[in-house]
């Protein structure tokens, strides 16, 4: 089974897995110095502050005598960060002793940063020419546009307006996240599942991550998609930015960002201009579930109904992957959590885990301070569902038959007993199965003597009274 | 020797020769008495045990006649003559025991040797609390055992250990029988047509305590309309009636007598009791649906009591009790306990005292049902959380403090005036807020120089914070485990820290001595004073005596000790100064 | 290297609250010019916000007869920005200062002419604790927050009473106060501030690197202390001023009712109004004792004949948690 396994990795991530040079050359602006800043555990930004002013390498062991022995990890991963990202480089010194010396190019720009500031290449525009929507609006256009984004990347004919998204790269989000037969309606994949039950910020991460490895097929350069991102991450949420001051490059991401919520862009008389929306200044930062967390909606009671206070129909669309919805009102969603439901998502390879998570993260303010947000029973019975489906295990096993007498059966069946690995016998027909370990015994047994029986290697699954052996051949 | 006494016939004699006086001798647990037959005569005696020294007597089998002889302890004797062995046997045995029992009492009264009478229970607990706590055991054996500080002193600091221990003990008491007093079978002969019911104290605070409407009842007749026996032989009948479920009987007699019909009815008192228990429920629970309960029909739940089926009349209803009412009155008494604390004997007080206990507990039960209701309806859901954390304001780990001082210490050997003195305003405020002003317009026009720091200085200045950090690692760590005193032995630091509390505690008392009022006081803090100089010289000794790279460490962590100590001893010597330079006052205390 | 989950990154987003001192009299005779100063310090507050996107910084000034909130980074879009020669921060601040420090003279002027040379801690300590509580209140997603005291001028012992409410509310509400003492001698009060609330204390000796230390030190966020060492306070001073004549003292007395102390005895207390046992009032004002031992530790509670008395202890702010709770085990 092919797994594609999702992780919400961090935009950082990314940025240090790109190769040194141009990593270097990332750091000539000075606003990517200031994200990679903001992107480092606590103890790294520290370190970085506390070096701001110094020139030479500072020995690690001058630097651990700050640290506590209890803290020791969380000062090792900081440091490692650093050097990964370049922001710190190792030297060692005539002794063999470790130092760290700051990115001097790095180290100069957050300094210029600390005393005059930072321009970003366009200023915003007056808010005398152009009208802008509320903070709040703006918000709501971000989501919105982002579910749109969503339904259409699960099924392209649910959109109520398609996005101008170009098809192939709309193929290319879905890699992954659905699957293609043949005369076959697209349908949605284990992992296009998992993703959809992962929070906005999770899935925009998936998302732009695709959107900068795919880059290098479009002949756009992966570094500067990144530094525009990180740039773009700068400006300030409700602003109006005018077009015009972006390269053609940056003019045609900002389209495709403008599909997936990021930037609302406006046209006005003469020209035209985008405004980042949240989705975009959280882009860079610090992110975190608990900065970023929207209101839950979702309330489960102790008897599996479920109400979730949502118009959006993309909520809909997931609380379906795993709960039998009874009525949609204008702005509840009533259903239950039911067997078959539960069934249902299971065999689509969602795991109870995550349906469980789902609802703790998007449980409703009212029941998400209590402990557990979930009723105990629901979670348990989740659970004891997927349990159910799991009773039997496979063990790989070997299969004889054809003994050649039954004094070899029966010794061969005592051996076996003997190992404790004999998992099913035939007497009348003389056939049995045992495990993979003790067939190795009994080879080394059967050794030399020439009639032994016919061997398989099958996979067992039973347990005893119910009995499936597959050949593997 | 249950009846605690012994009366025998004996002669007495003051010595071997003496023929003897015949009387009487008396032995009570005590003393003994003697009375000569003849009134006139002037043996009489009188004598208690605990002056009996030791007794002797003859055997059996000599050819002495059984005599018996109580040596006094200031060596005369007195001398018994009985008139035969088994009366000197059993006389012989009552003075050994009340002898052991004289003696023991002789024997505890030196443990007890502090002026103030404790309770040998105090001293048990203040015994229990000294063996539970070894630093307090150590503690006190330092202190009072050495004669610094007296028993009372020392426990007087101490009360609340004492309280709490004291809280803790209860009286265990006889709580209220669980055996069915409806159940209190009669007793027939069999032959004439006659009923005895058995009526103990115990029976009687029972019934007055389970049936109030028979307590009311006792109340208002006895004794002012009939005799007490009337009234039980009336509320048995009664009772009798009801055993033989005659209900037909009953009312019948109810109509004729109606003290009788008192007994017969329902309880009325009963029932407003329920009704009060019922409003007890939790508010919230709605009563009112219970009531189309399926077994109403039928009495008793279905339940027979004596395996008889009762016939249900409607208009005998009133004098019939069911089952359970029974079951559910005797329960609930039995949980509220034995509410008295009173002589059984007489029922007329037990009465009194009952409705006394009856009237207490009714206190304002309307405004406790409305506290109850507002804490019930404030359901949890409908409140906005107050998630609002506080940190209690609580006393530092002393150990912190400690340490902190220590350094304080070292600090004020070098800088004795810290802080606290006035910048001289030698400038006008005008010149001041001016060239503040100036300062703030240059920033504002020149912005800040790039770079902020040089690289040297900045350098040298987290080297230094480097250093700083860490040369204060091993001395003030951040937990107390780092501590200084750990890097000293085991048994110095067990010394320091001991001294360390004994002079805390002796600090204490000695500051909460001033100002001296009593004779007590002035002895006291002579005493402690005396104490406190002992101290500080055993600390002078450790100081001394610490390994030599040890020694700084030390002497760093005793100076604040010694300071606090030295404090009390200016003190003192000031304070014997200027009493003996202003003279003694009238009283002798100032 | 696996990438830690992003939600661990989330704990050191802080608000922190920095007291200003601008006291004239002090800087107009103090070394480091208040340029100097202010440019230290307007780059460490620039760059606590550069630390993290959702940081924020309030900047209160402490004058000499008034304080005022001179910055508030949660009202200002784009703090880092450049606006003329500098960040948008510096440029706001500075006019916001400016505008505090005529209304400060105007304020001194109007007011009596005493020589009152030292700033308005307990003002400031206190509008902090308020802002705080107001975060506090907005919800259960606050930044962490803490109070940074820049501190120069003396203490001032009148202040006494109120800036240790002060600190023993930042102390209930578990807000730290961290104080960077840039003055000759160290500040007690400020001591004792951080001392209780368990923040640092610390008098950086070389001024022109003050940025250095800020950054290094005072730059650490709370969740970070968890695993630094960092400069602690040696030496407390722990003594207090009395409430009588705001003197700082030993020894002193101490109402039995409210923890009042008094540098000489009172027929009733000032604070609470609780009249003092006669008998030892009168030995008490007969024997004019007035001791300063140096270093005492809370040494009294008397034992046996406490009503409601004075009683004579030493007043050291942390032992006066102890005498208060002596007190309550005295049974007065």
């Amino acid at each position: 089974m092919p797994q594609v396994k999702i992780i919400a990795k961090n935009f950082m991530d990314m940025v240090a897995s790109m190769p040194a040079m141009k990593l270097d050359k990332l750091y000539d602006n000075g606003f990517i110095c200031e994200a990679i800043l903001r992107s480092m555990p606590p103890l790294g930004k520290k370190y970085v502050l506390q070096m701001l002013y110094i020139d030479v390498p500072v020995t690690s062991k001058s630097m651990e005598e700050w640290v506590f022995p209890d803290g020791f990890s969380k000062h090792k991963i900081s440091i490692d960060r650093l050097v990964q990202l370049r922001v710190f480089t190792e030297t060692f010194d005539k002794k063999k002793e470790k130092s760290y010396k700051i990115n001097p190019v790095f180290q100069r720009n957050l300094q210029k940063l600390l005393v005059r500031g930072g321009n970003l290449p366009r200023e915003p525009m007056p808010s005398n020419i152009v009208r802008l929507p509320s903070l709040e609006d703006l918000e709501i256009y971000a989501l919105q546009q982002w579910e749109c984004f969503l339904l259409q990347l699960i099924s392209s004919n649910q959109a109520e307006r398609p996005t101008n998204i170009s098809s192939s790269l709309m193929k290319v989000f879905q890699r992954g996240l659905m699957s293609y037969r043949d005369k076959e309606a697209p349908k949605l994949t284990e992992s296009g599942f998992q993703f959809l039950l992962m929070d906005t910020n999770a899935q925009l991460w998936y998302i732009i991550r695709e959107y900068i490895s795919n880059s290098e097929e479009r002949g756009v350069d992966a570094s500067d998609l990144i530094s525009f991102l990180l740039e773009l991450s700068f400006h300030v949420t409700g602003e109006a930015y005018n077009i015009n001051t972006l390269t053609d490059f940056q003019g045609s991401v900002i389209k495709d960002l403008a599909d997936l919520g990021l930037v609302k862009v406006q046209q006005g008389r003469k020209e035209s201009w985008f405004i980042p929306t949240k989705l975009a200044t959280n882009l860079s930062a610090s992110m975190t579930e608990s900065s970023s967390r929207k209101e839950g909606f979702v309330v489960v009671e102790t008897n599996f109904r479920m109400y979730a206070y949502s118009s959006s129909r993309l909520h809909c669309e997931i609380l379906r992957l795993f709960a039998s919805i009874e009525y949609t009102l204008p702005n509840l969603i009533v259903g239950a959590i039911t067997k078959e439901s539960s069934y249902n998502a299971f065999e689509n390879g969602i795991t109870a885990e995550q349906i469980i998570s789902f609802l703790q993260q998007n449980a409703h303010p009212r029941v998400a301070e209590r402990i557990p947000s979930v009723p105990e029973n629901v979670n348990d019975q989740i659970r004891l569902w997927e349990a159910d489906l799991n009773r039997v295990e496979m063990t790989p096993s070997y299969y004889y038959d054809e003994f050649p007498s039954r004094d070899v059966y029966e010794g061969a069946c005592d051996l076996a007993r003997e190992y404790n690995g004999l998992l099913w016998e035939n007497d009348k027909k003389m056939h049995m199965v045992v495990t993979a370990e003790v067939h190795s015994e009994m080879e080394k047994v059967w050794k030399g003597s020439i009639p032994h029986p016919q061997q398989r290697n099958v996979a067992y699954w039973g347990n005893g009274n119910l009995i499936f052996v597959f050949i593997i051949v | 020797m249950s009846t605690g006494q012994v009366i025998k016939r004996a002669k007495y004699k003051t010595s071997v020769k003496d023929p003897g006086t015949p009387g009487v001798l008396k032995m009570t647990e005590n003393k003994f008495l003697f009375r000569p037959n003849d009134p006139s005569s002037n043996k009489k005696l009188e004598v208690e045990f605990r002056f009996i020294q030791s007794h002797k007597n003859t055997k059996e089998g000599s050819n002495k006649p059984p005599w018996l002889n109580l040596i006094h302890s200031q060596g005369h004797s007195y001398i018994f003559e009985f008139e035969s062995f088994p009366d000197l046997h059993v006389c012989r045995e009552f003075v050994g025991i009340a002898l052991g029992k004289s003696g023991d009492v002789a024997k505890a009264v030196p443990t007890a040797i502090s002026a103030e009478q404790l309770s040998t229970a105090e001293m048990e607990l203040r015994i229990k609390l000294l063996r539970e706590d070894s630093k307090l055991q150590k503690l006190h054996k330092e202190l009072v055992i050495a004669g610094k500080l007296t028993e009372s002193e020392f426990w007087a600091t101490r009360k609340k250990l004492l309280d709490k221990d004291e809280s803790r003990k209860l009286k265990q008491r006889v709580g209220f029988k669980n055996s069915m007093i409806f159940d209190t079978k009669p007793t027939s002969d069999g032959r004439t047509n006659q009923v005895t019911f058995n009526l103990t104290p115990e029976i009687k605070y029972q019934i007055f305590a389970l049936k109030p409407a028979v307590h009311q009842a006792f109340l208002n007749f006895v004794p002012s309309k009939m005799t007490e026996k009337d009234f039980w032989t009336k509320y048995f009948r009664a009772e009798y009636l009801h055993r033989t479920k005659n209900a037909v009987a009953a009312a019948a007699e109810a109509a004729e007598d109606e003290e009788l019909a008192v007994f017969l009815k329902d309880d009325e008192i009963l029932e407003s009791e329920a009704r009060k228990k019922v409003r007890w429920v939790d508010p919230t629970l709605d009563m009112e649906a219970d009531q189309g309960d399926d077994y109403t029909h039928l009495p008793d739940h279905g339940i027979f009591r004596d395996g008889g089926k009762e016939i249900s009349e409607a208009q005998y209803q009133l004098y019939k009790r069911t089952f359970l009412q029974d079951l559910n009155r005797q329960g609930a008494v039995v949980l509220e306990g034995r509410t008295l604390d009173v002589d059984l004997e007489h029922p007329r007080t037990v009465a009194e005292a009952l409705a006394r206990t009856r009237q207490e507990s009714d206190g304002d039960i309307e405004q406790e049902r409305l506290n109850r209701i507002s804490q019930m309806t404030l359901i949890e859901d409908l409140q906005a959380q107050d998630n609002h954390c506080f940190a209690p304001l609580c006393i530092k780990d002393p150990r912190e403090y400690f340490d902190s001082q220590q350094a304080n210490a070292v600090k004020t050997l070098d800088d004795s005036q810290v802080g606290m003195e006035q910048i001289k305003c030698s400038l006008p405020s005008d010149e001041a807020y001016g060239s503040l002003r100036v300062s703030i317009s240059n920033l504002k026009a020149m912005g800040s120089r790039d770079p902020l720091v040089s690289p040297e200085i900045a350098l040298t200045i987290l080297n230094g914070l480097t250093k700083n950090i860490s040369s204060t690692k091993y001395h003030l760590g951040k937990n107390s485990q780092e501590s200084v005193l750990d890097i000293l032995p085991s048994t110095t630091k067990e010394q320091l820290l001991d001294h360390w509390t004994s002079s805390q505690e002796l600090l204490r008392h000695y500051w909460s001595s001033y100002p001296i009022t009593t004779p007590n006081l002035h002895t006291k803090v002579n005493r402690l004073k005396d104490a406190i100089s002992q101290i500080y010289s055993k600390l002078e000794e450790i100081k001394v005596s610490a390994r030599s790279d040890l020694r700084h460490q030390v002497s760093l962590i005793v100076h604040p000790m010694q300071q606090a100590l030295d404090a009390a001893l200016l003190h003192y010597d000031a304070d014997m100064r200027r009493r003996t330079a202003r003279g003694q006052k009238s009283n002798g205390y100032v | 290297m696996a990438s830690g989950p992003s939600k661990l990154y989330a704990d050191d987003v802080s608000l922190l609250v920095v007291l200003l001192d601008t006291n004239p009299f002090f800087w107009s005779t103090f070394s480091l010019q208040f340029s100097e100063f202010l440019s230290h310090v307007l780059a460490f507050l620039n760059s606590i916000l550069l630390l993290n996107q959702l940081n924020q910084i309030v900047v209160i000034a402490t004058g000499c007869s008034s304080c005022s909130y001179i910055y508030d980074s949660s009202s200002d879009s784009n703090p880092g920005s450049e606006f003329g020669n500098m960040p948008r921060l510096y440029s706001n601040l500075l006019q916001k200062l400016e505008e505090f420090v005529a209304r400060d003279e105007q304020l001194l002027k109007a007011g009596k002419q005493g020589a009152i040379a030292s700033s308005l801690l307990s003002g400031s300590l206190s509008m902090a604790l308020c802002y705080i509580q107001r975060v506090f209140r907005s919800g259960p997603l606050h930044p962490q927050p803490r109070i940074l005291c820049i501190q120069g001028s003396p203490d001032g012992p009148e202040q006494y009473v109120a800036i240790m409410n002060a600190i023993f509310s930042a102390q209930r509400s578990t807000v730290p106060i961290d104080s960077c003492y840039i003055g000759s001698n160290n500040s007690a009060f400020l001591q004792q501030a951080s001392y209780i609330t368990g923040g640092i204390y610390y008098r950086p000796p070389q001024l022109d690197g003050l940025f250095q230390y800020l950054s290094t030190v005072f730059a650490t966020d709370l969740y970070s202390r968890a695993f630094l060492r960092l400069p602690k306070s040696v030496g407390v001073d722990f003594r207090a001023s009395c409430f009588c004549h705001k003197q700082t003292i030993d020894m002193g007395y101490v109402c039995s009712v409210c923890l009042s102390i008094f540098c000489e005895p009172h027929k009733k207390c000032s604070t609470c109004g609780s009249v003092f046992g006669q008998a030892q009032l009168d030995v008490a004002s007969e024997a004019s004792r007035k001791r300063m031992a140096s270093d005492t530790k809370w040494c009294s509670g008397s034992n046996d004949k406490i009503g409601t008395g004075i009683v004579e202890v030493c007043v050291k702010s942390a032992c006066r948690s102890v005498v208060g709770c002596f007190t309550g085990f005295l049974g007065m």
